[in-house]
């Protein structure tokens, strides 16, 4: 499975959204309703599963299902 | 049949159990009950057929190992007594407390079914169950979370609404939640981040919802005047309930400004607790205080049951010029990284705390916790919505702490902070005491999110 698609179950089930449901742009607070909790999980998760380290200060600009899914593939290049 | 080690939640209510010598620390009770002719014949259907989806239910404990350590596992849908108490007699108070009387009961035994669960009539014709269980199987999303469940059930077969979705199979949570434990990277990312308070911070030190005296005691009784924790109550566990309602207008003034200043709840309560303690506690800048967490993110997570709810310390150094906006910010950040490393077992916090600085045992940093619980037990059912029902939360009668704050939503808008606290320190007029300055700690702040803690502090 890609980076994407794996990234994209993980918000989908995050978010309790289906896949098809899903847009790049959506804001994961405002849009798809997550909790402080759902999201700092949520970046655990995706440390966990990419295997990458997230960086505090990046962490707290990521807005966007686009902005996170760049991120994680960013982090996946330079490791 | 397989047999899985605790998780870092369930062994938290297990090491309480051992600490406190008694099995009623881990008891959590509630009655659920609708002002209408329940079919009981077919409410124990659904309540059997509950405890086949919903296999949380079904969790056994294995005796202890030679190390106090013990197993759990699933056992097979055996067959389990359902029966009915009839209240309808008494008035709904003298109900209340016979069900309060029922919830002190302990569950003793292993490899024994860790619930129970009657089907009751109650005065001015309700009608529903109560239920009796484990903390280590449950938690308050997962007493709800099955709650629906069951009327979903019942309406599906007496008034053919659609049958429920299956829930998410506990096991395979469980195991999803054991293998994170297994991740030597996260791990070691959580002890950084734990470790770094202490580098940081140094020890932590104790505040008192009465003020100094309590650590003055522990450090006379230690003959310790460094001493930083004051002791635990480890024999009176009795614990009293008060509740304080907050109205509705005065709650959406709440709402508004965490809404427009991106503040959750939990960090606007928890800015107002830690104020009152600094200021009954000579201004002391360093608090600590024990917050609840569900977690509880995924669809999977939300429908397993099982116990997730997880306490962590937060910790916080405020200075008095910090303004009340400011430090609910600084409390968010801290909070957030909390969550962030919230699948690290607490207890190896305290581990490492006692290695470090050689914390006396039963001694703790802590003497207020904290549990922010949006859900009610209400029955989330559009064919049930017009019924007057009667649910009902019980203390279990014995308290690991001295002070437990539950704050939770009521059905017309408002809040209602609800006190459990230990009988053998405090008593109600500390916590009136508590609770008035809390509001005046907190409305002051949200009014004038400009003025500085110190200046609140002194304004109160």
């Amino acid at each position: 499975m890609s980076t994407k698609a794996k990234f994209l179950k993980l918000v989908s089930q995050y978010s309790k959204t289906s896949l098809d449901q899903l847009s790049g742009n959506a804001r994961f607070r405002e849009d798809l309703d997550f909790s402080s909790l759902d999201f700092m999980s949520f970046l655990g998760e995706l440390e966990d599963e990419f295997d990458v380290e997230l960086e505090q200060d990046k962490i707290i600009q990521i807005r966007t299902i686009d902005e996170a899914l760049s991120m994680i593939q960013e982090l996946q290049e330079v490791g | 049949m397989k047999k899985y080690p605790l998780t870092a939640a369930q062994n938290m209510h297990y090491q309480w159990i051992r600490k406190y010598g008694t099995q009623q620390v881990s008891g959590l009770s509630i009655v659920a009950s609708l002002q209408a002719d329940l079919d009981f014949t077919l409410l124990e259907k659904c309540i059997r057929m509950e405890i086949k989806r919903y296999s949380c239910m079904r969790v056994q404990f294995t005796k202890p190992d030679s190390n106090g350590h013990i197993k759990q596992y699933i056992s097979s849908a055996g067959t389990y007594e359902i029966p009915l108490k009839d209240l309808s007699d008494m008035t709904m108070e003298e109900a209340d407390k016979t069900m309060q009387s029922w919830a002190y009961k302990t569950i003793d035994g292993d490899d024994i079914p860790m619930f129970e669960i009657f089907m009751v009539k109650l005065p001015e014709g309700y009608r529903g169950f109560f239920l009796h269980m484990d903390h280590r199987l449950i938690d308050s999303c997962g007493v709800v979370v099955m709650t629906n469940d069951i009327m979903s059930l019942y309406t599906h077969f007496k008034f053919g609404s659609e049958m429920p979705e299956d829930l998410a199979d506990f096991e395979e949570v469980l195991l999803k939640d054991l293998s994170k434990t297994k991740n030597e990277k996260r791990f070691q990312r959580d002890k950084n981040f734990w470790d770094n308070i202490l580098d940081k911070l140094g020890e932590p030190i104790y505040s008192d919802i009465q003020g100094p005296l309590t650590l003055d005691r522990a450090r006379r009784k230690h003959n310790n005047p460094n001493l930083r924790a004051a002791d635990i109550e480890l024999k009176d566990l009795f614990v009293a309930v008060e509740d304080y309602k907050l109205d509705p207008d005065s709650s959406q003034t709440l709402y508004n400004f965490c809404q427009n200043n991106q503040i959750s709840m939990t960090n606007l309560l928890l800015l107002g607790m830690r104020t009152y303690l600094s200021k009954v506690n000579n201004g002391q800048t360093d608090i600590s205080i024990q917050n609840f967490i569900s977690r509880r993110s995924t669809q999977d997570e939300w429908t397993s049951g099982g116990s997730r709810t997880i306490m962590f310390p937060c910790r916080t150094k405020i200075s008095p010029n910090t303004d009340f906006l400011s430090a609910a910010q600084e409390i968010q950040d801290m909070q957030n990284q909390i969550y962030l490393h919230s699948n690290y077992d607490p207890q190896l916090i305290y581990d490492e705390i006692k290695k470090r600085y050689h914390t006396p045992d039963n001694t703790t940093y802590e003497s207020c916790y904290l549990t922010y619980q949006p859900l009610t037990a209400k029955m989330d059912n559009p064919y049930l919505k017009d019924i007057p029902m009667h649910s009902k939360w019980f203390a279990n009668g014995a308290a690991t702490k001295k002070m437990y704050l539950t704050v939770s939503h009521t059905e017309d808008g408002g809040m209602n902070f609800s006190y459990h606290y230990q009988t053998a320190d405090l008593n109600e007029k500390h916590v009136e005491l508590f609770n008035y300055y809390l509001m005046r700690i907190i409305f002051r702040g949200v009014e004038q999110p400009n003025l500085t803690v110190g200046e609140i502090m002194a304004a109160v």
